[in-house]
């Protein structure tokens, strides 16, 4: 009996779209790749007076309406200015700045916290003037 | 009068085969170039950080990180130190010769929320001595 054979038909794999694949894989990596930045909020530490060393230092009295002072205790309440000691909620706190930055664009704002109060205390009054966009803050401790 | 030559019109291809080799080419140069940036050990999670709203964006190339963790163990370059007293200028040293090798040094810190003001207080003193003077605190962005 005769077998039917089957013919042999070439076989090919179309390799006319790797190119395709391989820019495709480009552009997924470049749109998902992201680069490593970190975020923060960004200051700048006053120098050292050259000679403070030497008790030669400075100083000048400001009023309060060159400078407010914001002090965070302990507990987090904080004094500002002369006032009692008192919690301040975030939307308080924007409202007294603005209207601290509205009496005077260069307000300084003075924030002293005390050594044994909360990093985040501190980072949350921070935040807030720089949300308010005041430009001089000055930290220290007490 | 004289006759102009014209030139026959040619078919211009230029020719498309090699195509996917450029591309596999810039794939693997990629992929043989990225350098993943990898940390020892994330002494503070992210998670501990503080969250605020006006964050910026520090590119890393010029940054040094010093962790300080909630039981005021201070970090640089994961060797853990403490600042006991006034003379300890541990940090005041590792600074200076981080500014010396690249003067745009912002120096980022990744605190623990927890954590006591006056020890980042103290280094922030000896940040001063070493004249870095930009710093960031980093934090996590609050919604």
């Amino acid at each position: 009996m005769k077998i039917a054979r089957k013919r042999k038909g070439k076989a090919s794999i179309p390799t006319a779209s790797t190119a395709d694949i391989a820019f495709l894989l480009i552009v997924f990596f470049m749109s998902t790749t992201k680069f490593d930045v970190k975020e923060g909020i960004k200051l700048v530490l006053p120098a050292m007076a050259p000679d403070s060393a030497e008790g030669k230092a400075e100083t000048i009295q400001l009023g309060e309406d060159k400078m407010t002072r914001l002090q965070i205790l302990e507990d987090g309440t904080i004094i500002l200015n002369k006032e009692a000691a008192r919690r301040i909620e975030d939307a308080e706190l924007d409202a007294i700045i603005q209207q601290k930055l509205r009496q005077n664009q260069d307000m300084i704002f003075r924030v002293i916290t005390d050594r044994n109060a909360k990093y985040d205390d501190m980072i949350r009054v921070v935040d807030r003037l720089k949300a308010q966009k005041a430009e001089k803050i000055s930290l220290s401790t007490n | 009068m004289a006759k102009i030559n014209r030139t026959r019109d040619r078919d211009i291809e230029i020719p498309q085969g090699s195509m996917g080799d450029i591309a596999f080419l810039l794939l693997l140069f990629f992929m043989v170039t990225t350098v993943f940036v990898q940390e020892k050990q994330f002494w503070v999670e992210r998670d501990r950080w503080p969250k605020a709203q006006s964050i910026e964006r520090i590119p890393r190339n010029n940054t040094a990180t010093i962790y300080v963790m909630k039981n005021e163990t201070i970090l640089i370059d994961d060797v853990p130190s403490k600042i006991e007293s006034e003379e300890d200028v541990y940090v005041r040293n590792a600074l200076t010769a981080k500014k010396a090798e690249n003067p745009e040094i912002v120096v980022c810190f990744r605190t623990d929320r927890e954590t006591k003001y006056g020890a980042m207080s103290d280094v922030m003193r000896q940040l001063q001595d070493a004249q870095t003077l930009v710093v960031a605190f980093e934090a996590q962005q609050r919604d």
